[in-house]
């Protein structure tokens, strides 16, 4: 191996190049430990996956009055990265050198003394208008380059939702995959006595932020669920008569009762372009689905079985419906057409299966699974294989899928006098966390991404 | 009233208190010694730094970085460079040359010769599984034919099952050759030429199976317990397909990168960006590496190949 052989010849490199991305995707390459020029062929292979060291120091104020916001931003970066289980954020204290200007490049060798291998860097000024303007950049400490910086306006009150679409931003550049901080969740808060309890409708950031109480309490709500496209969430309520499916806007306050049947309308959920509402219907002790265009109110009856068929879940693409039923005799997850005809099944597991959710990337169903006396949440492909259990204890129940299909949450009742709170876990059942609510909660949706 | 002592008690009372005391006394000033050991240095190795042992000999000195090379020839290491090299060049000897010359000429004039020898093994077995004793009583052309030449006619079994004996006349030549041969491997050399690619007198400290010389996977191995201490893979989900990135990386003779390394591979998807990105940032955080520094010619310029499987 002398220096010699080393390629010095551009279009030998590139057919070298060819050569072997070719023969390695045949698989012949792999045993080999050396190349064609004698150069040798380490393999570093294993390693665990690690959450990558990441150095977030506040952002700089451009005013005087904006130390506040800038420190903030920061903090809620921190806080998205860390929870996500796919970064380690390095304790500001350690840092050495303070960050002035975030338009210069920041000394490298100081950031790569405490491991970081990436630094954001940002500013946030007050313009003279009253808007508030955000700008951020991502470095990599080592190869000291940046790799994303960009730059937004919004009014004040806003800067938190600003922190999560900047940790998007690094989140997506950092890992290859879309983020999910900017995001809402709408669950069922729950406070009071066990007997007495009052079960209100509630919106929160995805980090549990700006909780929002939408209903006063007075009624029993149950299953909210998010509209893929607009302002909207559909739930069911329990007014004075039978349980009813209501739609209810959240900038308006406005609700109304979806359609009007006779009997319990329940389990409603979204088409993915949200024009559409699918729902189950009772028809004397059976159940079956139906959809409702909320345009037309034209209603489709979907399924006709002398069986309980209920939570309903379209696929990302609308092609699809993914719901529960007990036809087989225990409950058990289906997968038919959208537009209704033959079913097939897809659990074949010990237990029942219940809840079915699809993810927004289309790959997964996840459910929750009953059976030897627990409740577990877990995920399947499309076609019923290569089922996961992500948790499992004594009650666990409601699965939503993060917008990017890469974090459910859920809700758990641990049993005895407590009440039930949110968790997410991460697809590969990694990372299980507690979401922080005010209260009790339960029946989490996460909504799609807003921007 | 008196009291009556024995005196023996007395005598062995007194006698222990002095024995005791004496004993006390005389124990306590001294101190025991130990003489003082030469020390003896000791290097726990584990099995993995065995492994990376270069190759030379026990006797070797440290210092050398190569192993004992006599000669110029494919590698082949010696386990003990004591006595002297035997080369086991074809040893000649005076008689040797003699049937060399015949056994030219023979060839030709023989090759009529054995295809009569070979006619006979094939026509004997039969005879002999046929009828067992009777050789003279068939009045066979063959058995005639047989009886012509009567060299051989009663062979023992074992005789007639071997065929190539025939080229007896001949086989007295070869069977020299073997002999000779034979001669010669029993004439073990006290030990044979360390081969390798360049000469060098010195034999460098290790073992003759030592497989640091011409093996990446030793120091390949340090470079990669070093690398995958800085390396952050990143997660590619559940079904990430497996791929691998390679670099071009250039050291310098203290492990400090020359340049900054190259990515062979392109990314096709997002993830794969990332992942060749965690190990370029790997490759640069880790360095300076700590390399055999004999084999900096094999890790002056190498590639490292980032593999995503989970091991």
């Amino acid at each position: 191996m002398s220096r010699e052989h080393k390629p010095t010849d551009a279009t030998l490199r590139m057919d070298r190049r060819q050569l072997l991305s070719g023969l390695a995707s045949t698989g012949l390459l792999l045993g080999s430990t050396r190349n064609s020029f004698g150069q040798a062929r380490v393999p570093v292979t294993g390693g665990d996956v690690a959450p990558l060291p990441i150095a977030i120091p506040n952002f700089v104020a451009g005013t005087p009055g904006d130390a506040e916001v800038g420190a903030g931003v920061s903090q809620v970066i921190t806080n998205n990265l860390k929870r996500s289980g796919l970064f380690a954020p390095i304790d500001p204290a350690a840092f050495i050198e303070r960050i002035v200007d975030s338009d210069k490049a920041p000394q490298f060798q100081s950031w790569k003394q405490i491991n970081a291998q990436a630094l954001v860097t940002g500013r946030m000024t007050r313009q003279g208008d009253g808007r508030l303007k955000a700008e951020f950049r991502l470095w990599d400490v080592n190869t000291a380059q940046q790799l994303t910086g960009q730059q937004y306006f919004t009014s004040p009150e806003y800067w938190r939702r600003i922190a999560h679409i900047i940790s998007d931003q690094i989140y997506e550049r950092l890992t290859g995959e879309k983020g999910y901080f900017d995001s809402r969740v709408v669950f069922i808060d729950e406070t009071g006595s066990k007997e007495r309890r009052v079960k209100r409708l509630a919106l929160m950031d995805q980090d549990g932020a700006n909780v929002r109480y939408l209903t006063r309490g007075s009624d029993l709500v149950l299953t909210p669920r998010f509209s893929p496209s607009t302002q909207e969430i559909t739930y069911m309520e329990f007014g004075q008569g039978d349980p009813r499916v209501y739609l209810f806007n959240i900038e308006t306050g406005q609700r109304e009762i979806v359609g009007n049947f006779p009997g319990m309308s329940f389990s409603p959920r979204f088409s993915p372009d949200g024009q559409r509402i699918i729902m189950s219907l009772q028809q004397g002790g059976n159940s079956n689905l139906f959809v409702m265009d909320l345009r037309s109110k034209s209603t489709t009856r979907l399924t006709d079985t002398p069986a309980i068929d209920t939570s309903p879940s379209y696929s990302p693409d609308g092609a699809r419906i993914c719901f529960e039923s007990d036809r087989g005799g225990k409950p058990q997850i289906y997968v038919m057409p959208a537009t209704g005809g033959g079913a097939q099944r897809i659990s074949f597991g010990e237990g029942s299966y219940s809840t079915p959710v699809w993810s927004p990337r289309g790959d997964y169903i996840a459910f929750t699974k009953q059976g030897g006396g627990q409740f577990a949440i877990g995920i399947m492909k499309t076609d019923g294989s290569g089922e996961r259990i992500l948790t499992s204890g004594f009650h666990n129940e409601g699965p939503t899928f993060a917008p990017n299909g890469r974090v459910v949450m859920f809700f758990r009742e641990p049993g005895g006098s407590g009440g039930p709170s949110l968790f997410t876990v991460d697809i590969s059942g990694r990372n299980e966390l507690r979401v922080p609510t005010p209260g009790f909660a339960s029946d989490p949706a996460w909504s799609p991404l807003l921007s | 009233m008196k009291v009556k002592v024995d005196k023996t008690v007395l005598a062995s009372v007194a006698l222990h208190v002095f024995v005791l005391g004496w004993v006390m006394v005389s124990f306590s000033t001294k101190a025991l010694e130990m003489p003082p050991e030469d020390s003896v240095s000791v290097d726990v190795i584990s099995p993995d730094q065995l492994a990376k042992v270069m190759a030379g000999m026990k006797t070797g000195k440290k210092e050398n970085p190569k192993p004992l090379v006599d000669k110029i020839a494919e590698a082949k290491p010696v386990d003990e460079a004591v006595g002297k090299i035997t080369e086991k060049a074809p040893v000649v000897t005076e008689t040797a040359p003699a049937p060399q010359p015949k056994v030219e000429e023979k060839p030709v004039e023989k090759k009529p010769d054995p295809p009569k020898v070979v006619e006979k093994p094939r026509e004997e077995p039969k005879q002999e599984s046929v009828e067992k004793k009777p050789d003279p009583v068939k009045p066979d052309p063959i058995a005639e034919a047989i009886k012509k030449e009567e060299k051989k006619p009663p062979p023992k079994p074992v005789q007639a099952a071997k065929p190539p004996e025939p080229p007896k006349p001949k086989v007295e030549r070869t069977f020299d050759q073997s002999k000779i041969a034979a001669l010669l491997d029993k004439r073990d050399p006290s030990r044979q030429a360390a081969a390798g690619e360049t000469l060098n007198s010195n034999a460098a400290l290790g073992l003759a199976k030592g497989a640091a010389a011409n093996n990446s996977a030793t120091w390949g191995s340090m470079f990669k317990e070093q690398v995958l201490r800085c390396w952050k893979k990143p997660y590619g989900g559940l079904e990430a397909a497996r791929f691998e990135v390679e670099f071009n990386i250039k050291l310098k003779r203290d492990g400090s990168l020359e340049a900054m390394p190259v990515a062979v591979s392109s990314a096709s998807s997002p993830y794969q960006r990332v992942f060749l990105e965690s190990g370029l940032r790997a490759i640069i955080e880790c360095s300076p590496y700590r390399l055999p520094p004999a084999f900096f010619t094999e890790w002056q310029a190498f590639i490292p190949v980032f593999d995503n499987r989970d091991q």
